[in-house]
């Protein structure tokens, strides 16, 4: 089965490069964009009480639609390929990011922001040398969470014609033909698990000074 | 002193199995002969899990209740597991195509007359696997390309040589099952020429038509019975070179069924010979387009033809 597996993927690995390309491409591009989105949000809801509850609910009932109705739906609008699947891809991966972070700031000793501030740090000081390095270890951890989750279902994107690693999925379950299947499958996984692995490493860094 | 135990066991389990057996033999047989004279046998209709094929399913379930027999339906079935499911008894029937028959389930080389793809599939069928294909219908529901009406009278293009000729300026919406069938763009290219597509990408069979009715692709893959093709704004290209098989439907039924009561073949055969390429569309486009209930849908045309 394997054998056979590898026969067909040397005979059509442009195809995969390709597909393989487009699928780190679509799910980098959504794990930036929602980092992006989710990390200021997550500070600014953690400061803010009263809106922290309506924000953070309302991104996570957009995260209950399954993507593949997302697609869909966004059809008409965001038309085909690339654009609509970044967007549901978004939405899909805000939410960890975005709890994440607040309960990384919302979990920071009060009495360490105290001392700060009394020290005469400002604002801008306190946020960038204190809390976020304090929140870090949180904040990794939802991205970790958001990219494994990106990437398993940037297969999806094969539906509307962004392509990626799901056209071979797909395709082998239309024809009920597990080689090329298995090629779809196996390499997502092992994306997946080559991203938390990454990611793990990078968390691993950038809190080394809590061990130390 | 174990090993004298385990025998002992052994015939004590024995003796159990064979009691019961003959128990659920003779109940088995007497159950049989009261239902046969009771004339309500239970069949268990099958079907794929599309909107035809749940239609037909549904229509031949309400042709047999309607002559006065049990029907326990397990439509929905997958693609890939129906055959086995016919084979294993956990169905007794259900509607197949033709060209499926000799190319998916025998594995046999492409066929194009209609009545010979019939009378091949007909006799292996009951030769290997003990199931016996009725009647044919006239809808033929085979493979073909279609596309919008914009793009065809834009580029002139009605059959797929013409299609072939002006292919750099088609965008393709394809399926990966498509490019990958031998009866697919393979067999297409064998006999066509080469299409270099100026988009060539896949999506879901299901929303193929949204993607040309939103101008995101001129072409794609169709079934020559969807409910789509009742809009004009739709062509299927003309396939002049005769790449594809013919799919015309029947119920294939298993022989002992059909044996035990023959008069369910003309019940079912009389419900074949109602559907055409028209009446097949007409009713996919009720259930696809104007979203209605596949059941609701079949029992209201088989009110019109019992």
């Amino acid at each position: 089965m394997i054998n056979e597996s590898i026969a067909y993927l040397l005979l059509n690995i442009n195809k995969y490069y390709e597909a393989v390309i487009v699928h780190v491409e679509i799910s980098l591009a959504a794990i930036a964009v929602s980092f992006m989105i989710a990390v200021p949000l997550g500070i600014w809801c953690s400061k803010n009480g009263s809106v922290s509850y309506s924000v953070i609910n309302a991104f996570t009932i957009l995260r209950i639609i399954p993507s593949l109705a997302v697609l869909v739906i966004a059809m008409p609008i965001l038309g085909t390929g690339f654009v609509p699947a970044l967007f549901a891809l978004t939405l899909l991966a805000i939410p960890p990011i975005l709890i994440n972070t607040y309960s990384g700031f919302r979990n920071i000793d009060p009495s360490v922001l105290e001392c700060a501030a009394g020290m005469g740090m400002n604002t801008k000081r306190i946020l960038f040398g204190i809390e976020i390095p304090l929140a870090m270890p949180l904040i990794l951890t939802g991205l970790r969470t958001s990219a494994t989750e990106v990437i398993a279902s940037a297969t999806l994107a094969s539906y509307i014609g962004a392509g990626g690693l799901g056209d071979f999925i797909f395709t082998g379950i239309g024809m009920n033909d597990v080689r090329i299947l298995l090629i779809g499958g196996m390499s997502v996984a092992l994306l997946s698990v080559l991203t938390e692995v990454s990611l793990t490493a990078v968390q691993h860094m950038v809190t080394k000074y809590q061990r130390d | 002193m174990i090993k004298k135990i385990s025998r002992f066991g052994m015939l004590l389990l024995l003796s159990m199995a064979a009691v019961l057996l003959a128990v659920a033999g003779c109940s088995s047989n007497s159950a049989s002969l009261d239902q046969a004279k009771e004339n309500k046998v239970t069949i268990k209709a099958g079907s794929k899990d599309f909107t035809e094929s749940l239609i037909l399913g549904e229509l031949y379930s309400l042709a047999l209740e309607h002559a006065g027999y049990k029907v326990e339906r397990k439509l929905n079935l997958g693609s890939a597991i129906v055959h086995n499911s016919l084979i294993n008894g956990d169905i007794d029937f259900y509607p197949e195509y033709t060209g499926t028959g000799l190319l998916t389930v025998l594995k046999e080389a492409p066929k194009f007359d209609s009545k010979e793809v019939y009378q091949e599939v007909s006799a292996k069928y009951k030769e290997k696997f003990k199931l016996i294909w009725l009647d044919p219908s006239a809808a033929n529901d085979s493979q073909g390309l279609v596309m919008s009406k914009r793009a065809a009278e834009q580029y002139q293009i009605r059959t797929i040589s013409d299609l072939q000729k002006h292919a750099s300026q088609i965008r393709f919406a394809s399926q990966g099952q498509f490019d990958e069938r031998t009866d697919g763009l393979p067999a297409l290219v064998k006999v066509y020429g080469s299409f270099d597509f100026k988009d060539h990408r896949l999506y879901d069979n299901g929303i193929k038509y949204d993607v040309l009715h939103n101008d995101k692709a001129d072409l794609a893959v169709a079934y020559t019975t969807e409910g789509e093709l009742s809009k004009d704004e739709f062509v299927v290209l003309e396939d002049d070179k005769h790449v594809w098989p013919p799919y015309n439907i029947a119920p294939v039924i298993r022989q002992d069924i059909v044996e035990k009561h023959p008069e369910i073949k003309d019940i079912l055969n009389k419900v074949t010979a109602k559907l055409d390429n028209k009446t097949v569309i007409t009713l996919n486009a009720e259930v696809d387009i104007k979203k209605r209930e596949y059941n609701e849908v079949a029992k209201e045309f088989f009110n019109t033809i019992k």
